[in-house]
């Protein structure tokens, strides 16, 4: 499911919207489920997409940010943020990084000594 | 690290950690005290996890149901980094802590000994998942010192999990704290390496993972 040009008219209008209106009410993007830690990067070459909001995360993704970061970082709701950026990342337009999974000794003991040596 | 690549070091790899326990027991304060950044805040929605938007336009109450959430990054080295998420004290925001605990590596419950029963529901969240996690006492003025062996019992907590004292105000101590549940997280994993049951851990792993809780310790008493 794609944005409504009307939804569209109506988010540049303010920010009274209900925050899934960003969404097209939907609170899953058709590309999958982000860890609220995954980052995400613009894709190299990316051009910026044309909505305000996506062209916004598009712009800060310029560096990695975390899904929680971009929601921060963008006042948006947590899962308002994860639809929209799954649905960049769905376009092409940003990457997801690597997360680790939870049974990582390597990553466990590279935390370990960065943080103990700080 | 010597041999990670300039494309690793522009593709960092992220993991997590959580900080949870009662309301008021100072999850914020502490995230803010390790994190690297000012705590960023973030907020979800009813809508997000539990109900459609459809059903949320007719029950007004749950769209206006919004729970703020802390968290701090602590960039570990170029290609890693280190996300401490605080979970919403409150009961009733549980519906957040799957979002939030899911893949995550530990967790840190932090407790006030004036109210040791506010952090039952966190001890039980985790025991029930397998997630490892550290009882941290974290430090208020004119609490009650209670023995370790008390707060176990209390807790009812197995001797595999460790108890530890913070104090969630001071950087230095917190950051301390975290390093002993990185040490209690890697020691879990390597205990539980073996694919199969019956064999014992890899010797080698066990070995270096009691020196490193032992430096852990060691910096604990010296800070």
């Amino acid at each position: 499911m794609g944005f409504e040009p009307e939804a569209e008219q109506l988010i540049e209008d303010g920010p009274m919207a209900r925050p899934y209106f960003l969404t097209g009410g939907r609170t899953r993007s058709d590309a999958g489920e982000l860890a609220v830690e995954a980052m995400v990067a613009a894709a190299p070459d990316s051009a910026p997409p044309a909505d305000a909001e996506l062209r916004a995360i598009h712009e800060l993704c310029q560096t990695p940010n975390s899904i929680a970061e971009i929601s921060a970082k963008r006042s948006l709701p947590l899962g308002v943020a994860r639809v929209l950026v799954a649905d960049l990342w769905g376009s092409g337009s940003l990457e997801v990084l690597e997360t680790t999974r939870s049974d990582d000794i390597a990553i466990v003991r590279r935390l370990l000594d960065g943080i103990r040596n700080r | 690290m010597a041999f990670e690549t300039a494309e690793q070091a522009q593709r960092p790899v992220s993991a997590k950690v959580v900080v949870s326990g009662g309301f008021g027991v100072g999850k914020t304060t502490f995230v803010a005290a390790v994190s690297e950044i000012a705590p960023l805040r973030t907020e979800a929605q009813m809508t997000s996890a539990a109900t459609g938007v459809d059903d949320a336009t007719f029950v007004q109450e749950k769209t206006a149901t919004t729970v703020a959430m802390d968290f701090g990054k602590i960039t570990v080295e170029a290609g890693l980094v280190l996300y401490v998420f605080g979970t919403p004290g409150q009961d009733r925001f549980g519906f957040m802590w799957n979002d939030i605990t899911e893949g995550a590596l530990g967790a840190l419950v932090l407790v006030d000994s004036r109210r040791l029963d506010e952090c039952f529901n966190a001890i039980d969240y985790f025991e029930s998942r397998n997630i490892p996690f550290v009882v941290a006492l974290n430090q208020f003025d004119g609490a009650p010192m209670h023995n370790e062996a008390d707060i176990r019992e209390a807790l009812d907590l197995p001797a595999s999990v460790p108890i530890v004292r913070t104090d969630a105000r001071q950087s230095q101590y917190a950051t301390d704290t975290l390093v002993q549940l990185l040490a209690h997280i890697l020691e879990t994993l390597a205990a539980s390496a073996s694919p199969v049951p019956a064999q014992r851990p890899a010797p080698v792993v066990t070995t270096d993972m009691r020196d490193r809780a032992a430096n852990a310790l060691a910096a604990e008493r010296s800070a």
